[in-house]
């Protein structure tokens, strides 16, 4: 996996990002909205299916490999944003970032993404 | 003859006005609330008390101020804390049952509202929700005959293009399943909505909500929502909310993350 991770952990990601716009048929308390974390990896699988569409992001770390799960909004609503079933294939490289899990678990909420051609999807500021 | 075909045509052409114009039981037309909408604002009831101003609906200490009596009002401050605990769950969740009444009127996603002459029929597509408000005339069902429901039993009656309905019988947070929203607040069984709704401008629809709940608050508690109209030709999609729920509540109520095997991702599960 030629992927590596840049993890950057943003103190006061609000001021940056503002708040994400998932809006979860859960509560949103395992998500630790003050910080986002940046990694990059190769997309695994992209799951668009409801309550939440998720994408599987596997990235390096300390000379293996962890995948992510991040969780997005409902197929719904982000059809109507752009987005597709096949936005994300299996093997795209991309930089994603999200709110990461508060127990640090390899999860998060998604916040945005950017492709190896430079396309970016969700919020990207 | 000549008289048959005069009257065969008039009743074709009342059948035909009637069908094209939605005229209502009263003779007046019904307006047109085509198309799809969205909700204005975040998913937080009442925003014109939450505090902090802008909070969001989840967040910890995000809180409106619902006219409570004092035991409801310790309930809501109960709440509030359990989810600054991170251990208030949603109850929808568990993709299983509807949001209810009247926190469908107050969700993410498209609504559509079916306009007819017998009843108007409100989709809210996340949930998804349903809700029938019967304008033919009939009264409620005797007391004997309701029963607690997610969205309550409403009926109502067009005040020129006010949609004026009143909803009962609902189950408030009795079984502990159905909430206002996210900030904890919640309503009694024994509450009674009144919702004026009408078209404010081509794409603006206002519901004017009075709650009252002579269980829990101590005077009526007036909201309003708004819905913007989106582009012509907008789609409403399936909700399918347990195709692929990867967050189950576990039985502390903290909201778990399951990984793509199924198994929680989470480190500390209770």
């Amino acid at each position: 996996m030629k992927s590596i991770w840049l993890v950057v952990l943003i103190s006061a990601a609000a001021s940056l990002f503002g708040p994400t716009t998932a809006l979860a048929h859960h509560s949103g308390a395992m998500f630790d909205r003050e910080h986002v974390v940046e990694l990059k990896g190769t997309v695994k699988e992209l799951q668009w299916s409801n309550p939440h569409v998720w994408l599987q992001v596997v990235a390096a770390e300390k000379g293996t490999t962890k995948e992510w799960s991040l969780e997005a909004n409902s197929p719904n609503t982000l059809s109507r944003q752009g987005w597709r079933s096949a936005t994300f294939k299996p093997g795209d490289e991309v930089t994603v970032r999200f709110n990461p899990m508060k127990d640090g678990s390899a999860a998060g909420a998604f916040i945005g993404a950017k492709l190896a051609d430079g396309k970016t999807i969700g919020r990207w500021d | 003859m000549k008289l048959a075909a005069a009257l065969c045509v008039g009743i074709i052409c009342s059948l035909t006005f009637v069908a094209v114009s939605g005229q209502s039981a009263t003779g007046s037309a019904l307006p047109d609330w085509s198309g799809a909408w969205v909700m204005e604002g975040p998913t937080v009831f009442d925003t014109a008390t939450v505090q902090p101003r802008n909070g969001r609906a989840g967040d910890a200490g995000v809180r409106e101020s619902p006219p409570y009596n004092d035991e409801w009002e310790a309930i809501y401050r109960k709440h509030i804390e359990l989810i600054k605990q991170g251990t208030f769950p949603d109850p929808i969740s568990t993709c299983g049952t509807p949001h209810g009444f009247p926190r469908m009127m107050n969700v993410p996603d498209v609504y559509e509202f079916a306009v007819t002459t017998e009843k108007v029929i409100v989709l809210a597509e996340n949930g998804p929700n349903i809700l029938r408000i019967y304008t033919d005339g009939r009264k409620f069902p005797d007391a004997a005959d309701l029963w607690p429901t997610y969205n309550g039993a409403s009926i109502g009656h067009w005040e020129g293009d006010t949609l004026v309905f009143t909803t009962i019988s609902m189950k408030g947070f009795s079984g502990k399943d159905v909430i206002v929203d996210r900030t904890g607040a919640v309503l009694s069984d024994a509450s009674r909505v009144t919702t004026r709704m009408r078209k404010l401008d081509a794409m603006t629809l206002e519901a004017q909500i009075v709650v009252e709940d002579s269980k829990a608050l101590k005077a009526p508690w007036q909201v309003t929502k708004r819905y913007r109209k989106q582009p012509p030709g907008t789609w409403a999609w399936d909700y399918a909310c347990a195709e692929n729920n990867r967050n189950p509540v576990s039985s502390g109520g903290k909201t778990l993350t399951l990984g793509p095997d199924g198994k929680p991702i989470d480190k500390v599960v209770d």
